[in-house]
């Protein structure tokens, strides 16, 4: 690069080291703490990007998290790059690789600016109102459009970066690291208040810090020295944690906030390596000082957008701070004094400024006076009404401007420049303050936005709160730091403070030119491309609410969300429909603050830690044997055990066959365990299922039905009585925690009066479930001095058992109608048991068998699975299971609703049983059931809720729901699949062993 | 013979936080509402269960956790053998639920205790729980109830950087490999 | 995210609690004794405000106790908890 562009005196940038980086292809240097934008800068390039609409060339315009045109996209690798990042955050480092977006083939020649010269014919809403006609093109329409629309490439591959959470209390938070929020850290912490500052820069102090201006002094030093100490003092407090490169996303209610940190994104490719990226701080925090400073504003007038227009503060932290010049013939445009600042700082390092062009009248501070002494000149009155250049600026026009401001006088005049700085006056940024939920009013004198009443603990200090004189900025930020923080002084009270202050303002949302606004560009939102034209063209179509000119036009709606303009699409609207700007109010600023990678959000939620898992005690043994999982709520449960190659099917039809034939063996861990105890347990039972309790005999088991009080299936399982006021409940795995917080429930608000304690131990007791004609063979080599004969041990009854010396409980229930024991064993036992229990049953073909074949051996039986075969609109009586409801209780959680006028109908959909006309035909669960086969419309009268092929019985079974079922036993129906109509026949739901012989063989 | 398996065997160094799993220490839940029962446990354990919330009590052999207004959890330091030791709950049970006056309940496999220790465990359980511990970590035998990555838990300040914490067996893998994640980062 | 005192455990974040919607909703002592029409009230009918509401909470991943708050759903305000059995705090 033939123009040295660079300075030598900032303090900022290292420039002994040198930083090579690559962008849009090319090959280019920079220096240690460059941003990509001000290493651009330094190498003359100003055109980054293509904007969204008209893919005009643009440039970088800002240098902070407001900038709407300098988005780039990062890395090489079309698999991991990263889309919309600003170039004027992205801190330089060895091996960056950036490039331009939005354009086509490049950012030099770009295919899609022919829109810019078909631009009057894209006028707001273009694609909403050219698109609607007629509708049957929209799918014609949409691959062009979505071709040229969105911004960026997204990433194909899942993102390889590490992100971590984590969460922070503190007293106060301080966000925003400039001179007030120094101010306020510093109070905090000399208070002993647990104290955290944020700042989103790669270090402390704001514009402050590279204030070197004769003008601005603290107690006769320049105010960036000054500070400087400030901030040096801060290292020797234990309480205060510094947190720079943090940006507050979010601010909800009860002051809970989330601030991502960017931990190595300003490292070389090599030093990030393996390290975490990015970290999401959950921060709640009882006080909060916003000490986020003020947004300068752009000009609005015909072509603003050309590379080389930039926001004046920025131009001046160009060369203050990174040591870089945006340009060598420089012109100023502005509406206030602190434009003179850049015009100081530039002629010292000695750039030339052509003119400043000022739309006020005159102005008497003292900033303004000492830019004069210098020489350099000011258009009082004066707007600029065209800029000349395509890729980048070349010259401006400029008009004086008329008394009332609303037109322009005289001649035109032009002058050459490589760059113009614009300032149309500052916004606070008020953004967090109402994402918190305060509300804002507004100051006519400078035309902005304060934050007013506020929701919760905080306070605004600084320039986000209106103050924009140092003077004022430290005297407003330390009265309400004190009074916030309940402190009768600080550090800052008898300061000697010497700065320029603003004496005169004008204001002129839209500036005139000597052109009809037809004719001319004048951009409010860079990013989204649209211009004053297109808000007063949405007014003109009788949009009147802010928030439906902002969709309709798009303003505001970019990556940037608008931060730059905003305002001036505000202004204008309140002007064209006269009313006041206060009474107009904003749009909702939303979270986050600038975009999130979605890697912040998840976190390391990702792979194994996806989702929650728990294990049974038996779990690796299922593992061992190559068992397939299935997931149940967050449990792994043993799905079926394929042997030699086989299949699902082939696998459970052998599992099902051998726990008929002779024994299978299941982990039955998962089932929820409730321990009751208490003198009222009886009479709980009762009033929780449908069916009696006070008469079930120590020993026995009971099985019980749950009812929701809107009467339908909740959950079922069985309950056994170990003493006179000792229960033991199961409930379903899925439905374990459900229940036992709404019996809780009813316990501690309904029915307070009740003696009775329910204790989850589900995890406590691993269970091993022995079923099939020789499980009783095998149990009695398992426990050999328990009495297993019928007389002593009965189907549904309970025997506490030693193995080895530990305690277990033996449980003689059946969810397969074969004779079957349950053992509950401590779980630390549970693996060792069930190998006991495998061992014993090796002689007996004793076969592991998984949720699949539980619910297909259940299904043969008819016996329902609660959340499968009911979906929270199945009664009992639904069920065919009217026999469970208790005639005699006075009441139970849904009786009442038993007998609802809905309740009872009798074309209700109820449980029935299938058969296939073709026994080997297996329906689908789900599948919906058809009276006739070809009348149209189709009524469904049903669906199949379980479906399987019994190896047993040789033939398809299902069970399903249908109306008026009960009635229609022996029936056919019609299931219509995609190829082809299964005819069905409707039978009883249970399909063997009808006569229970089974249970006691 | 049945042999005795904990979910998680290890222990585990990182930089400032010691993971380890003490296992077969007795946990017994305990559950009751008025003053017998309170004086009951008193009289059968010489320990007065905490009425305070968030905090326990203890002597040199056994806890007591408060865990709600009428609910605690007991633990002993000392391992116990099963194959020999159920006294201390047939006991309790024998002078606390079979007289009406609450519920006891073994709890021992229920929950499986990890303890942490070290200057870093408060910076590990911030990656994962969003309970406030400036308090809570300077005062010795503090308790609470909360999630850590989403996984209910409960935690026992024991001593200064040294805590016992209780998640549900199932769920301890789970938990056990994420706190081992969460640790390489500390 | 709410900071919620729990009025046994004290302040807690939200994610340790669940919402149990309505408060003060009895259940009837003697439900067989109403009409299908009262029953639904009982059921089904909720006044789901704008404003102040009182609602029930429970301390699910804590001490596991129901309690009853004092809640404006228009800006999330919560004026006061209290225990279950309690009489809400007047306004």
């Amino acid at each position: 690069m033939s123009k040295n562009l660079r300075i030598t005196n900032s303090k900022f940038i290292d420039q002994t080291s040198r930083i090579s980086f690559k962008f849009d292809g090319k090959t280019l240097y920079g220096f240690k703490g460059d941003t990509l934008a001000s290493a651009l800068l330094a190498n003359d390039i100003h055109l980054v990007g293509r904007s969204f609409k008209y893919h005009r060339p643009r440039g970088i315009m800002t240098c902070g998290s407001e900038e709407p045109n300098a988005i780039v996209q990062l890395g090489n690798d079309s698999s991991m790059t990263e889309p919309n990042t600003r170039a004027t955050e992205i801190e330089l480092y060895e091996g960056l690789e950036a490039s331009s977006q939005n354009c086509w083939p490049s950012v030099n020649f770009d295919i899609g600016a022919i829109n810019n010269f078909f631009s009057p014919f894209i006028p707001a809403a273009f694609y909403y109102k050219t698109f609607m006609w007629p509708a049957s093109f929209w799918e014609k329409y949409e691959y062009f459009i979505r071709k040229s629309a969105g911004l960026g490439k997204s990433p194909t591959k899942p993102d390889k970066d590490i992100y971590d959470h984590k969460y922070l209390h503190c007293d106060v938070l301080i966000i925003g690291g400039g001179i007030s929020g120094i101010i306020a850290a510093k109070t905090a912490a000399q208070n002993n208040l647990n104290t955290v500052l944020l700042d989103d820069k790669n270090n402390l102090g704001g514009t402050t810090l590279f204030q070197n201006n004769e003008c601005f002094k603290i107690n006769n030093t320049y105010s960036s020295e000054w500070l400087k100490k400030e901030i040096e003092s801060l290292n020797s407090f234990k309480n205060l944690t510094i947190k720079t490169r943090t940006t507050l996303a979010a601010y909800h209610s009860y002051n809970y906030l989330l601030a991502r940190e960017n931990l190595t994104d300003h490292l070389s490719l090599i030093e990030k390596k393996d390290k975490i990226r990015q970290r999401l701080w959950k921060i709640r925090a009882k006080k909060v000082i916003i000490a986020t400073g003020a947004m300068e504003r752009p000009l609005i007038f015909n072509n603003n957008d050309r590379p080389g227009v930039i926001l004046s503060s920025s131009i001046k932290k160009y060369i203050d701070y990174y040591g870089v010049k945006c340009g060598q013939k420089i012109s100023l445009f502005t509406n206030n004094d602190t434009t003179y600042e850049t015009a100081i700082s530039l002629n010292k390092s000695g750039v030339t400024i052509n003119s400043v062009i000022d739309i006020r009248d005159k102005s008497n501070s003292s900033i303004v006076k000492e830019a004069e002494k210098l020489g350099i000149k000011v258009h009082w009155k004066h707007t600029v009404v065209n800029t000349n250049g395509y890729k980048r600026i070349s010259s401006i026009e400029l008009m004086k401007l008329s008394d009332d401001g609303a037109g322009v006088v005289g001649n035109k005049s032009k002058e050459e420049c490589d760059c113009l700085g614009i300032s149309g006056g500052w916004t606070p940024r008020v953004h967090l303050f109402t994402q918190s939920g305060g509300k804002l009013k507004f100051r006519d004198k400078d035309n902005i936005f304060l934050p007013d009443k506020s929701e919760s603990e905080q306070i605004s200090i600084g320039s986000c709160n209106g103050d924009f004189e140092l003077d004022d900025i430290i005297k407003n930020s330390n009265k309400s730091i004190k009074e916030f923080l309940n402190l009768n002084s600080s550090d800052y009270e008898n300061l000697e403070i010497n700065c320029s202050k603003e004496t005169d303002k004008k204001n002129i949302w839209l500036l005139p030119s000597n052109k009809p606004l037809g004719k001319t560009k004048p951009f409010l939102d860079f990013q989204n491309d649209s211009t004053a034209k297109d808000v007063k063209l949405a007014l003109r179509e009788g949009f009147k609410s802010i928030e439906h000119v902002k969709r309709y036009t798009t303003t505001g709606m970019g990556t940037d969300q608008g931060k730059l303009s905003n305002m001036h699409a505000l202004g204008i609207i309140a002007e064209t429909a006269g009313v006041k700007m206060g009474e107009l109010g904003t749009t909702t600023f939303r979270p986050p603050y600038t975009p999130l990678t979605f890697g912040t959000i998840v976190g390391r939620n990702v792979g194994e830690f996806f989702d929650i898992t728990r294990r049974t005690p038996i779990h690796d043994w299922h593992v061992e044997k190559k068992a397939e999982f299935e997931n149940v709520g967050q449990w792994k449960r043993a799905w079926y055990y394929p042997i030699n190659n086989e299949s699902m099917h082939e696998a459970v039809q052998r599992e099902a066959k051998a726990a008929r034939d002779s024994a299978g063996i299941l982990d039955a861990s998962t089932l929820g365990k409730i321990d009751i105890q208490g003198s009222d347990a009886s009479e709980f039972l009762n009033r929780v299922y449908t069916n009696a309790w006070s008469k079930l005999e120590i020993g026995k088991c009971r099985y019980g039905l749950m009812l929701n009080e809107d009467g339908m299936v909740y959950d079922d399982g069985v309950t056994t009585r170990l003493d006179e006021n000792h229960y033991i409940m199961t409930t379903t795995t899925g439905g374990a925690s459900n229940v036992l917080s709404k019996l809780e429930d009813y316990l501690q608000t309904e029915w307070p009066e009740l003696d009775v304690y329910l204790t989850s131990v589900t995890d406590n007791y691993a269970t091993v479930s022995i079923c099939g004609p020789n499980s009783k063979k095998i149990l009695s080599r398992v426990i050999p001095d328990l009495d297993l004969s019928d007389k002593e041990f009965s189907h549904m009854s309970f025997k506490n058992a030693l193995i080895d010396n530990i305690k277990c409980r033996v449980m003689r229930i059946s969810f397969t109608g074969e004779h079957s024991y349950e053992i509950n064993i401590q779980s630390s036992y549970g693996k060792s048991l069930w190998e006991k229990c495998f061992e014993a049953g090796k002689e007996f073909n004793i076969t592991p068998y998984g949720t699949e074949t539980m619910h297909l051996l259940r299904a043969e039986k008819g016996f329902i699975i609660t959340g499968q075969d009911t979906d929270g609109t199945i009664t009992p009586v639904d069920l065919q299971m009217d026999w469970i409801i208790s005639k005699k209780k006075y009441d139970f959680i849904g009786k009442r609703s038993l007998y609802r006028s809905d309740t009872i109908r009798e074309d209700r959909k109820q449980l029935v049983g299938l058969v296939t006309d073709d026994p080997k035909e297996v329906l689908e669960e789900g599948a919906q059931i058809v009276s006739e086969a070809n009348k149209k419309p189709i009524e469904m009268v049903g669906h199949v809720t379980s479906s399987y092929f019994s190896p047993n019985l040789n033939k398809s079974i299902a069970l399903a729901v249908l109306k008026n079922g009960k009635k229609l036993k022996g029936q056919k129906m019609f299931v219509p699949m995609k190829n082809k109509t299964i005819n069905v026949t409707i039978t009883d739901t249970v399909f063997l062993d009808k006569e229970n012989k089974r249970l006691n063989a | 013979m049945l042999n005795y398996n904990s979910p998680i065997m290890d222990a585990k160094n990182y930089s400032g936080i010691k993971i380890s799993v003490t296992e077969s220490v007795i946990k017994i839940n305990l559950r009751g509402k008025n003053r017998d029962f309170i004086t009951k446990i008193g009289k059968e354990l010489s320990i007065i269960p905490p009425t305070d919330p968030n905090i326990s009590s203890g002597n040199e052999k056994l806890n007591i956790l408060w865990l709600g207004p009428d609910e605690w959890l007991l633990y002993s330091n000392d391992k116990i053998d099963f194959k020999n030791n159920n006294s201390l709950e047939d006991r309790l049970f024998d002078q606390i639920s079979k007289v009406k006056l609450g519920s006891v309940t073994n709890v021992t496999d229920h929950w499986v205790m990890i303890n942490l220790k070290g200057d870093n465990v408060f910076e590990l359980l911030s990656s994962g729980c969003p309970f406030n511990f400036n308090d809570f970590k300077n005062s010795k035998g503090a308790v609470t109830q909360t999630l850590l990555n989403h996984i209910d838990v409960i935690i026992h300040n024991k001593n200064i950087n040294d805590l016992n914490l209780f998640v549900r067996r199932s769920f301890s893998i789970h938990l056990w490999s994420w706190m081992n994640d969460s640790a390489r980062f500390i | 995210m709410f900071l919620i005192n729990c009025p046994y455990c004290g302040e807690r974040d939200q994610s340790e609690f669940s919402a149990g919607g309505e408060a003060h909703i009895v259940r009837p002592k003697q439900p067989t004794e109403l009409s299908d029409d009262q029953w639904a009230e009982f059921l089904f009918m909720r006044k789901n405000i704008k404003g102040v509401q009182l609602e029930r909470w429970n301390h699910a991943h804590g001490c596991r106790k129901w309690f009853n708050m004092v809640r404006n759903t228009s800006d999330d305000k919560i004026h006061a908890v209290y225990k279950m059995g309690e009489k809400p705090p007047i306004k």
